[in-house]
């Protein structure tokens, strides 16, 4: 088959033989063993991926409680130690800070809203 | 115990709340308020004869502040029952009443992240205070109009600390 890509024409070709998968591109053959091993020809890119943190950045209702006041929004940059909302506990107030710097993704609490003890109550990325 | 004394503030919390170090124990009293605050930012009459302090408290599991909160209505109700020949009544979880009309009120606010990282206690007492308003009198009373006299607010103040600090003790155990 031929694939057009842009002005260029290449010349595709797939074929498989002995449970392996050969990709003609060009006359260039590609030979893959499994999806991701390719066992000769052809080169490799390499991807290197940037290292992430993929530890959940969640804030919890440290109590049971009633939200009192919503101090961010989804999209707002927060800092470490910035107040996000205030969690009224049996008459106590807590300003509930976050513990991580990041973008507001998505805030699951409201204000008025009854919340138990370790509720999800604001993720960020 | 270490005192912070002002003749006027805006609010005790407040000042507690932007204290840079603060250490547990230090006491911000003042003879009147100008923003005094009750829960939710509800106004806390503060003038001149009352006691008005808030009291850093030490790093404490939240649910321990949570009883110390309610307990501290039955301190101050039982500080003034041990001093006064008064019969203060406590409505749940944080104001006390005497005849039907306040006389005090509590509030605790925490900072929480991961723990608790900051609490402060304010407890505003009509002490010495010879009358209230039109709007609030008929809701407020204060230990003068009840008693006839004056009674000492740094001896009420100390008392009333103390008896704090030997129920979060109790309750850390």
């Amino acid at each position: 088959m031929k694939i057009k890509i842009g002005e260029k024409i290449y010349d595709i070709e797939i074929s498989e033989e002995g449970g392996k998968v050969k990709i003609k591109v060009n006359e260039k053959e590609f030979i893959f063993g499994t999806p991701h091993q390719i066992i000769g020809g052809g080169s490799i890119a390499r991807v290197s991926l940037p290292k992430r943190d993929f530890s959940k950045k969640e804030i919890l209702a440290p109590i049971d409680g009633i939200i009192s006041e919503v101090s961010v929004k989804e999209g707002d940059f927060i800092k470490k130690n910035q107040k996000v909302l205030t969690l009224s506990s049996m008459k106590m107030e807590n300003e509930i800070v976050s513990e991580f710097e990041g973008k507001v993704k998505e805030v699951l609490a409201k204000k008025d809203q009854k919340v138990k003890k370790d509720e999800v109550l604001i993720r960020l990325i | 115990m270490r005192i912070i004394e002002f003749e006027k503030i805006d609010s005790t919390q407040i000042f507690a709340k932007n204290l840079k170090n603060p250490k547990p124990w230090t006491v911000i009293l003042s003879k009147k308020q100008t923003a005094g605050r009750g829960r939710i930012r509800n106004f806390w009459y503060s003038p001149k004869g009352g006691l008005y302090f808030s009291v850093i408290l030490p790093k404490s599991k939240i649910e321990d502040l949570q009883i110390l909160t309610i307990l501290a209505a039955f301190i101050v109700a039982k500080t003034i029952k041990d001093n006064f020949p008064l019969e203060p009544l406590i409505k749940l979880p944080n104001d006390v009443y005497l005849n039907g009309k306040k006389i005090g009120g509590i509030i605790t606010e925490n900072v929480v992240g991961k723990d608790v990282k900051f609490s402060v206690m304010g407890i505003g007492l009509n002490t010495n205070i010879a009358r209230f308003p039109k709007d609030l009198e008929n809701m407020a009373t204060s230990f003068k109009m009840e008693l006839g006299k004056e009674v000492d607010n740094k001896k009420i103040l100390k008392e009333i600390i103390e008896r704090i600090k030997e129920q979060l003790k109790v309750i850390g155990e």
